[in-house]
């Protein structure tokens, strides 16, 4: 009964919110995402497996891709709200959770700067590719391999601050900004990467849900967002704008977790998580979109003093060209991580995937995209716990169908 | 906009209504010699005294978050009223120099007009849609306009000498500070054509979904 009013809890406040909404609502949104598929992979995580893509073999077929609502709603003058939920009909603990849920405050502009706070469940301002509404990429189905690890396990629950210095609106060419944010509840993040290593997917896993099924070897159905030192994590970062064409950004991300506490009652274990992004993106007036992103970083454990620790590194180089309603993407992932000595090898990764995209928007409301990834990885987990071959080279071939609709979408 | 123009022409030519009539002619040509369509020209004589334009009372409005103009020339003292014909609600501000205001969050037309009483440019924003920019160009020089597909702007003006300033959104520093003289002699017209020292930097991208991140 305290489980399911927990649960109710955010569905109640949706629900007040959609009623409260009146005239000055900046709309709500429902997108539906079927996909057929098919693939020639090992199961996911979300199966109970391990994997470089999100769909396996058995999967072949119909699928849901995601469900989605999201409301953003003005309270009072300076002050929004938003919400982002989805459901993405898999083995979850929970059927539909939030993944994004924030109050931001947005005064004006002053003297030429621009501050903007956001408070609330959100993700750090990392990815270059993930653009478009509901954290997606209006150039894949799948994110990059950075932003797929960032999608299952990593989330700010806290404050965030951005200053905006507007030289573009000074008759100057260019914008620089300053972000710095202070969180919590985020020292399962380094458990995937350590586990299963790096995947390209499109899954977000919302509040309140788990990764790897129970039983799972190896991620053994955590909890990303969870808290169990009490130490606060810390982000800053640097961007600079070139007119409405270049974007460049540079963040520090340390969850300062104690890497020695654990939760005996869970098992769980607080990862200290630490890494460096690097990012630009650069669009043509002739419809061309290059990115380029950078993460390096490294995550470790220490139970009873014993340091484990995983270095970790991936990039990724996207280009596009978009012609009218349509976009074709090609994108190049590496991503490695390795292991320290005490932690004798396991959970060393090495891969690459190439992701082609076609997508079709003719409206608002619809979007048909087919893409073809394929993943190619050396996993020593792969061998160690799931007793298949480590080196594992895997195919999905995906057509989703997505239609949009609500006041937001126009 | 060509009501605004031909209004500034005329007043301009009363302001001076005792000297004979003259055409001026200013052509633009951005770096590379093509024309620059939409350059704010102001022209302000440089002996006798001129009176300052009549105010106008303007309308810029907000049409599928864009400002419509996104650019409007105004005399010194003019009002505009700013509606928003969005289903979306709007927050405009300015913090240029030449006037600072903000318009909190509506739609249709809840407010009266804005008042500019200082020249120089005013750029508006939405604190809500970064991606919205609309410029006016408050002047107190008797004529004023912006040129054609043709780069060119022709006033009808008084003879005598006349110091000419360019503006654009798009124009370098160095362009927009730049100051021409024209001499508007005993022919009755005179022509001058300025070509930009500097290529105009890059024209916005227009082509991206108003929900993503910019």
């Amino acid at each position: 009964m305290r489980q399911g009013s927990r649960r109710a809890a955010p569905l109640l406040m949706l629900a007040w919110l959609v009623a409260a909404s009146g005239a000055r609502a900046d709309g709500w949104e429902i997108d539906l995402d079927g996909r057929l598929l098919s693939s020639d992979a090992n199961p996911s995580y979300t199966q109970g497996g391990i994997s470089g893509v999100r769909f396996d073999s058995d999967q072949s077929g119909l699928k849901l891709g995601r469900a989605r609502f999201a409301l953003t709603e003005s309270l009072g003058e300076l002050w929004s709200v938003h919400l982002d939920a989805s459901a993405w009909g898999d083995h979850d603990r929970i059927p539909a959770g939030l993944t994004e849920a924030f109050l931001q405050f947005r005064p004006y502009p002053f003297g030429g700067y621009r501050l903007r706070v956001k408070a609330g469940a959100f993700y750090p301002p990392i990815s270059l590719e993930n653009r478009a509404a509901g954290w997606e990429s209006p150039y894949t189905l799948s994110y990059s391999a950075i932003d797929s690890w960032l999608a299952i396990e990593v989330r700010t629950l806290g404050v965030e601050a951005q200053l905006d210095w507007l030289g573009t609106r000074q008759g100057h060419d260019f914008d620089v900004g300053v972000t710095g944010g202070a969180f919590g509840w985020n020292e399962g993040a380094g458990t995937f990467i350590a586990g299963d290593g790096f995947t390209l997917t499109d899954r977000q896993t919302p509040y309140g849900g788990r990764v790897g099924l129970p039983g799972d070897p190896v991620l053994m159905n955590f909890e990303p967002f969870r808290e169990l030192d009490g130490r606060a994590g810390v982000y800053g970062g640097l961007e600079a704008r070139w007119l409405d064409r270049l974007v460049v950004r540079a963040l520090r991300y340390d969850n300062r977790a104690d890497p020695t506490a654990i939760d005996y009652t869970s098992g769980a274990i607080a990862w200290e998580t630490s890494f460096t992004s690097l990012g630009a993106r650069y669009e043509s007036a002739g419809g061309w979109t290059a990115i380029a992103q950078y993460l390096e970083g490294d995550t470790a454990i220490a139970p009873d003093g014993f340091v484990l620790s995983w270095p970790f590194e991936a990039a990724y180089g996207l280009i596009a060209r978009q012609w009218g309603h349509h976009t074709l993407s090609v994108r190049y992932d590496h991503f490695q991580v390795d292991a320290n000595a005490n932690a004798g090898g396991s959970g060393a990764e090495t891969g690459h995937a190439w992701t082609a995209a076609y997508v079709y928007a003719p409206d608002e409301h619809w979007r048909f995209t087919l893409e073809w990834l394929h993943v190619a990885s050396n996993d020593y987990q792969r061998a160690e716990a799931f007793n298949l071959a480590p080196f594992a080279s895997e195919t999905q071939l995906e057509l989703a169908v997505r239609y949009a609709f609500g006041s937001a979408v126009r | 906009m060509r009501a605004s123009i031909r209004l500034g022409a005329l007043l301009g030519a009363l302001a001076c209504g005792n000297a004979r009539g003259a055409t001026l002619v200013v052509t633009v040509q951005s770096a590379d010699g093509k024309p620059l369509a939409g350059a704010v020209i102001t022209a302000r004589p440089l002996e006798g005294t001129a009176r300052r334009p009549e105010p106008i009372k303007a309308v810029m409005d907000q049409v599928n978050r864009a400002f419509e103009p996104d650019l409007m020339v105004i005399p010194v003292g003019s009002t505009v009223t700013f509606p928003n014909s969005d289903s979306v609600s709007h927050q405009i501000y300015s913090f240029s120099p030449a006037k600072r205001f903000q318009l909190p969050l509506y739609r249709g037309t809840p407010y009266p007009p804005v008042h500019f009483d200082t020249a120089g440019v005013v750029t508006l924003g939405c604190n809500i849609h970064d991606q919205m920019v609309g410029y006016l160009v408050v002047t107190d020089a008797p004529w004023y306009g912006r040129t054609d597909a043709k780069g060119t702007w022709a006033g009808e003006v008084t003879r005598g000498r006349y110091r000419i300033a360019l503006w654009h959104p798009r124009m370098r520093e160095a362009d927009a500070g730049a100051e021409h003289e024209v001499m508007v002699g005993e022919t009755g017209s005179a022509q001058l054509t300025v070509r930009l020292g500097k290529p105009l930097t890059p024209a916005p991208l227009g082509d991206r979904p108003h929900s993503w991140d910019y």
